[in-house]
């Protein structure tokens, strides 16, 4: 080989040396940043990727519907459905009368509100319409605004429209229960979101081929089935309603429960609401189911358990007669009875309850104490009004804003603590709800057993399975089972001793009750001289009780004593539906 | 050349007839660093053309899985819509305030009538 054709392919090797290591090097310099990126910042560009392409959403799960009984089916009461909310984007609405038109053609409403609504600056988000049925949001997407849309979103809905709306509560727009059942058993009722965690494409749709992705599905609330029974709840609204137009109230709590299980059968409320449109309502406390959250002083159907309470103490006997004077001095003050009353004179219990004697009740909490208001009467009645009847603490029912109601302390607080006893012992200066008054009265006559009030019969859970819920026993030995056969005839006496028109039928049916005159407090001390409420405590059975009825008035003005003319009407028709409409069984 | 180196020669030609003549020699065909890379590319891209065909698939499943849940909230959301409806039909107003219902006439009771 030539020299010179050596050196020029020493050159050519060079050459191609130079640039296989130039290449080497670049590929290098690449492998290097390949690295950096892929292994070194691996977790950044990761978490950085994730960002833009994984989406996290919540799947709500649906609330558990609230059913009652209606015979031997069950309704629905309470149901889910989703309704249409109308949004507008006023950035984008160019002819706001033409769209505005268009749109009340459909929705309804006020053409100037929602031009207005459309006019609104500032804002991408104005609400033009809510709760729209699902036809009526189809026509209104067919319209095809430009910056108008729908958004569908779940309701509470109500088949029964306003009945039982103080025992249901609502679901506020936070989607949180809201008094009565919907609050107390929030947790159950709304059940547990599921997540879907998943990359998705450019449109929000889950790509299915990603091992992040986790799809957790959600468990849907408990369907609840209540005690309620619905002919027997839509009657008691009617007879409420129409004792209140006729007591000329402000209201009246009324309930029927069943007293050998705690059962509530109906409770209603005057004036009541329509959950539906809850959001329409000015006056809040209408929203409170009065039968549970409104405690006052009962009156004279206390003296049904005071009278239990001294029979079961043994301190007196159902044939105990005793010298009336018609007055007693305590701590200064005069304990009396109304003029009807007829003065002085040998009193038995039928009397104490069927004249309604404050005396007589004074007296059956003296016989506690040995003849004497002392301490041993204070804390036996104390005793008693807690412990048995449970009076002054909540019963634990499933509702919203349960009042506790108030029984003063027995210790000697040198602020006239024996008249204030006194006062207990015919049903004031204490405090308590029907629902107190009920469970009390009813563990008096089953024989002594405290059922807790219970509104819940049944959960579903989601995958079907139903759960019957027991009776709960909160006390027992309450009184002995010889205080209910002494208390059923002494309060079947009032009752064939008042005037109900049309009567009662003894000898097929037991019904036995006791009307109540309660006076009110004033804000400031002291008790108003026209203001009265007017309660009832009774029951109706055949061969033992078999519904207890409580029924508040607040405030009649019909005039009469407040429970005899306003409360004990509405407790006669009460306790005759449930006998007309067979809920009773008769005498055997 | 020399005896020896003579003699070495010849030995080594009957050696290599030896071998040629019972075919023990083992001829060593290997690829090239070229030809490992191209059939390492090629098969790089087959396994990557395989992953992308199993993806896009799956992810065709995530439109199909997609359309089916809209499907059935629709379903589920037409079902609520009718028990809805079936409710307020069975509503005790609704039936109170239906003509058979106004037409009923009312039965004074009679039994329980005293005092």
């Amino acid at each position: 080989m030539a020299p010179s054709n050596k050196q020029e392919l020493q050159k050519t090797v060079n050459r191609v040396r130079l640039w296989y290591g130039l290449l080497i090097l670049v590929i290098g310099i690449f492998g290097l940043r390949l690295f950096e990126l892929q292994i070194i910042q691996y977790q950044h560009y990761k978490t950085a990727a994730l960002h833009d392409q994984l989406r996290q959403y919540e799947i709500p799960a649906e609330r558990g519907a609230i059913e009652a009984h209606d015979g031997d089916s069950v309704l629905p009461m309470v149901l889910n459905q989703q309704l249409y909310t109308v949004y507008a984007d006023p950035t984008y609405v160019k002819d706001v009368p033409a769209t505005a038109t268009k749109l009340i053609a459909i929705t309804g409403g006020n053409q100037q509100h929602y031009e207005a609504l459309l006019r609104t600056k500032n804002t991408r988000y104005v609400i033009l319409a809510k709760k729209l049925p699902k036809d009526l949001a189809a026509k209104v997407r067919g319209l095809e605004l430009r910056g108008v849309g729908t958004q569908a979103q779940n309701y509470r809905t109500y088949p029964q429209n306003s009945l039982a709306a103080q025992v249901l509560g609502f679901v506020n727009d936070d989607g949180v229960g809201t008094y009565g059942i919907e609050q107390a058993l929030n947790k159950q009722l709304e059940g547990t979101p599921g997540q879907l965690k998943a990359i998705t494409d450019v449109n929000g749709v889950p790509l299915a081929a990603s091992k992040d992705n986790t799809n957790l599905a959600p468990v849907n609330g408990q369907n609840v089935i209540l005690t309620i029974d619905l002919a027997l709840q839509q009657q008691l609204e009617g007879v409420l309603a129409d004792g209140v137009k006729h007591a000329k109230a402000e209201g009246a709590s009324a309930l029927i429960m069943d007293p050998n299980t705690g059962a509530i059968k109906a409770m209603a409320n005057v004036p009541t609401y329509d959950p539906a449109k809850y959001a329409d309502v000015t006056d809040p406390t209408v929203f409170q189911n009065g039968t549970v959250a409104h405690p006052i002083e009962v009156g004279s159907i206390m003296k049904t358990l005071t009278t239990s309470s001294a029979l079961d103490q043994g301190v007196v006997k159902p044939d105990t007669t005793f010298f009336d004077p018609a007055h007693w001095l305590i701590d200064n003050f005069n304990v009396t009875d109304i003029e009807e009353d007829g003065g002085p004179g040998t009193r038995n219990l039928a009397d104490i309850l069927n004249l309604s004697l404050n005396t007589g009740a004074t007296w059956e909490l003296m016989q506690m104490g040995g003849g004497q208001i002392n301490d041993k009467a204070r804390n036996a009645w104390y005793d008693y009004m807690v412990n048995h009847f449970q009076l002054g603490k909540a019963t634990g029912i499933e509702q919203g804003y349960e009042a506790s109601g108030y029984v003063p302390k027995p210790a000697d607080n040198g602020a006239g603590i024996n008249l204030t006893y006194a006062n207990t012992a015919f049903g004031q200066a204490m405090t308590a709800t029907p629902i107190q008054m009920g469970a009390a009265l009813s563990a008096v006559l089953n024989g002594g057993t405290y059922y807790q009030p219970h509104l819940v019969d049944q959960t579903v859970d989601a995958s079907g399975k139903a759960t019957s819920v027991k009776p709960k026993v909160m006390a027992t030995h309450v009184v002995s089972p010889t205080v209910a056969q002494a208390m059923i005839p002494l309060m079947q006496y009032v009752v064939t001793h008042h005037n109900f028109s049309p009567g009662f039928d003894e000898n097929t049916y037991t019904v036995g009750g006791k009307t109540g005159t309660a006076q009110i407090a004033k804000p400031g001390g002291g008790y108003y001289d026209d203001k009265f409420n007017g309660t009832y405590l009774g029951f109706v059975g055949g061969d033992k009780p078999q519904y207890v009825i409580v029924v508040f008035v607040h405030r009649p003005t019909v005039g009469g004593y407040a429970g005899t003319a306003a409360a004990q009407p509405i407790f006669g028709s009460l306790a005759h539906l449930l006998i007309n409409d067979s809920y009773v069984s008769p005498k055997s | 050349m020399t005896y020896s180196s003579s003699l070495a020669m010849s030995r080594s030609r009957y050696q290599g007839r030896n071998q040629n003549s019972v075919s023990f020699r083992v001829t060593a065909r290997t690829l090239g660093p070229v030809s490992n890379t191209i059939v390492l590319i090629v098969l790089a891209c087959l396994l990557g053309l395989l992953y992308l065909t199993q993806v896009t698939k799956t992810n065709a499943y995530g439109y199909q899985i997609n359309a089916l849940q809209q499907k059935q909230s629709q379903l589920k959301s037409e079902h609520a819509d009718l028990e809805v409806a079936s409710a307020r039909l069975q509503s005790l107003a609704r039936v109170q305030n239906s003509p058979v219902a106004k037409s009923l006439v009312s039965v004074a009771p009679s039994a329980n009538v005293k005092n």
